[in-house]
């Protein structure tokens, strides 16, 4: 009996592979097939059982080289299955009779002779009390968790461990490589406290200064403008005079009009009149980096207004927004 | 037989362009405008990051500027030429550091800063408990302060030209308050040599007026007056004050018009900023005389040809000494600048 064994399993080897690897399909069937046994067991009637019983007696008095020829032809098909579980659990189930390993075969090859699966076979030799206790064994020893690692009918549990592990190593040496990469990627990336630290607070108090200065320089230019209004005549003649002195600053000359209009003037409200004292150096003027796109000799010129032009008060120096806007603020001041 | 008709197909509608003005219609200035855009490929972080930077050019960027591998500087220059932009804001990236480039269209000059730091606008947005982004904080351009650039240095008064330039020109007889809703800072700190970028969000609000009544006309909602004996409560009772209400004296304006429901000409009003991202500690290494390209003016590491050769030198010197304790990979990345840049030196000699 031990001898047949042996043979199933070289032959099995190949297969129990593949049966490894879909495991999850493997163990729907296992599932499907029990139930259905079960409900079978109600329907087997008189005549078929001892139809069944005359069958078996022929087989167990059958040779055993005829026996083997079955044997091959059982394992391609479904009946295969039990064979396999019946190796499984052979290390616990040793102690079983030999009469009972027999007849588990007996039934096997019963129902291959008829070509088909009859489930009601199954439940009908002592047999099935055998692979009852085998099964019940098998789903005991699933719940560790070497035996959890692999699937659970399977003879190369070694090998299928290796591999898992293999796999582990594999996933974690690429985790590595793409955690490193993220790293690379995240350089100077920085989350933001969620209070404002020293630093900040001075940002923010630079940042608050530069907008004050410019809304009241706005407000001053403004206000000063608000009576005007370009429809009344009076109104327009003002305007005129300061458009007038703009073109008048702009060709570099100063009008010696602008001296007497008084108040208005002194305000400043005038764009032209700002730009009258262009400093000497270049890239300070307005229009520099828009008209001049060639930044040659930038920092050939002299820039004699420097020390001005940054104002000496404090250690921050402020420069709101445009030049002339500064310019225009120290002005009115 | 009818056929049906493919879903995916859409009819073609001829895309409505606004198109945007070259000149101010009021100063009559040239309008700058720019391409944000990036070299390599960038990672994700990166890529927000460039994002943020388009938001912060808006309303004169190309919000949705696509980009493929295979265009090259010429391509965005060659486009950037008919639609008027005059800046290029360039990000790239090394094993070291990310990298921005500032650049002038067509001719230069270009600075490069090295991004020492930076936080994405999404990240500061999580860090505040109310993040504020009204509808229209992104229809007007920034106002830009520059604080601590007045050291003299040359490439220093050139970083400030730039920046200065790279946003319209605000004339203050006609600017409407109402379209100043965010700044722009870049701070230089001496010591460090680095620049910090920040962007806030301007608001104003009524000086004197308590919080609750400053609700209730901003809300449009009718107040909850359970817990009140009386009306006049809503008025009179004080509500909780924090530090951060208390009204700095300086930070308060008076208004030429009306801003608003609250924000009125005769009161005074507070200024508030609040910060909007993205934030940034740049590091300025090198100024280009061409579009990425060209003589180089200025280096951080290295030595340049220009007049101020000595007064590099010594701060190289410092600089060494003070990057001593920074990590290996910077130095190389130094040595490597250095070696460029006295192949520069030789060729300007033999000319």
């Amino acid at each position: 009996m031990g001898e047949v064994k042996q043979s199933i399993e070289v032959t099995n080897g190949g297969k129990k592979r593949r049966v490894g690897k879909n495991k999850g399909k493997m163990a729907k069937k296992k599932q499907r097939m029990m139930p259905q046994g079960a409900e079978n067991r109600m329907k087997v009637d008189k005549r078929m059982r001892k139809l069944f019983q005359k069958r078996a007696r022929e087989y167990n008095s059958d040779e055993e080289g005829e026996y083997e020829q079955l044997q091959q032809s059982a394992l391609s098909t479904g009946v295969a299955k039990f064979k396999k579980s019946d190796d499984e659990f052979e290390g616990g189930f040793s102690d079983n009779s030999e009469e009972e390993n027999q007849r588990i075969e007996e039934y096997e090859v019963s129902e291959d002779e008829d070509g088909g699966i009859q489930p009601g076979i199954t439940k009908f030799t002592e047999g099935i009390k055998a692979f009852k206790l085998a099964f019940k064994k098998v789903v005991k020893k699933s719940g560790g968790d070497e035996e959890v690692l692999g699937p659970v009918l399977s003879a190369h549990k070694k090998l299928l461990a290796e591999k898992l592990a293999e796999e582990e190593e594999e996933k974690k040496v690429k985790g590595e490589a793409k955690k490193e990469k993220h790293l690379i990627g995240e350089k100077g990336h920085v989350k933001p406290e969620n209070y404002l630290d020293a630093h900040e607070k001075f940002l923010l108090s630079v940042a608050t200064k530069g907008v004050v200065k410019l809304f009241n320089a706005v407000n001053k230019a403004q206000t000063a403008q608000k009576g005007l209004n370009p429809s009344r005549s009076k109104d327009e003649k003002v305007i005129k005079k300061r458009t007038k002195e703009a073109f008048f600053s702009e060709l570099g000359k100063t009008s010696s009009q602008s001296a007497g209009t008084g108040t208005v003037v002194k305000v400043g409200t005038s764009n032209g009149s700002v730009d009258g004292e262009t400093p000497a150096w270049a890239p300070l003027r307005d229009n520099y980096m828009l008209t001049n796109p060639k930044l040659k000799d930038w920092d050939k010129m002299q820039d004699a207004d420097d020390a001005d032009d940054f104002g000496g008060n404090g250690q921050v120096k402020i420069l709101v927004g445009r030049r002339n806007l500064e310019r225009q603020y120290r002005a009115m001041e | 037989m009818a056929r049906f008709r493919n879903k995916k197909r859409k009819a073609f509608v001829k895309p409505i362009i606004r198109k945007q003005p070259n000149v101010d219609h009021v100063t009559g200035d040239k309008i700058p405008k720019s391409f944000v855009f990036s070299r390599g490929k960038l990672p994700g972080v990166l890529r927000q990051l460039q994002m943020d930077l388009r938001k912060l050019m808006l309303p004169f960027t190309a919000l949705n500027l696509k980009e493929k591998r295979r265009n090259n500087l010429k391509d965005f220059l060659n486009v950037a030429g008919p639609m008027g932009v005059t800046h290029f804001l360039i990000l790239s990236k090394t094993e070291t550091a990310p990298y921005l480039r500032v650049a002038r269209t067509p001719q230069g000059p270009t600075l490069t800063f090295k991004i020492h730091e930076y936080s994405l606008a999404a990240d500061i947005a999580q860090s505040q408990l109310r993040p504020r982004c009204p509808k229209d904080l992104f229809n007007n351009p920034p106002l830009i302060v520059l604080s601590g650039f007045g050291t003299g240095e040359q490439h220093l008064k050139l970083t400030t030209i730039m920046f200065q330039n790279i946003f319209p020109a605000i004339d203050i007889n006609t600017v409407k308050l109402s379209s100043c809703q965010r700044i722009v800072l870049l701070n230089y700190n001496k010591d460090t040599k680095l620049i910090d970028f920040r962007h806030y969000s301007i608001r104003l609000q009524p000086v004197g007026v308590s919080r609750r009544i400053r609700k209730f006309v901003q809300n449009h909602q009718v107040p909850d007056l359970r817990n009140l004996q009386d009306v006049s409560d809503f008025v009179t009772k004080a509500g909780y004050g924090s530090e951060s209400e208390v009204d700095d004296e300086a930070a308060t304006v008076s208004l030429p018009v009306d801003l608003g429901r609250v924000n009125r000409a005769s009161n005074k009003s507070a200024v508030k900023l609040q910060e909007v991202g993205p934030r940034m500690t740049l590091q300025l290494i090198k100024v280009e005389e061409g579009l990425c390209s060209g003589g180089v003016i200025f280096s951080e590491f290295g030595n340049v040809s220009s007049g101020n050769k000595k007064t590099n030198e010594e701060e190289q010197q410092k600089d060494e000494e003070e990057d001593e304790q920074e990590d290996k990979d910077e130095d190389e990345q130094e040595n490597n600048e250095e070696g460029e840049d006295e192949d520069e030196k030789e060729d300007n000699e033999d000319d």
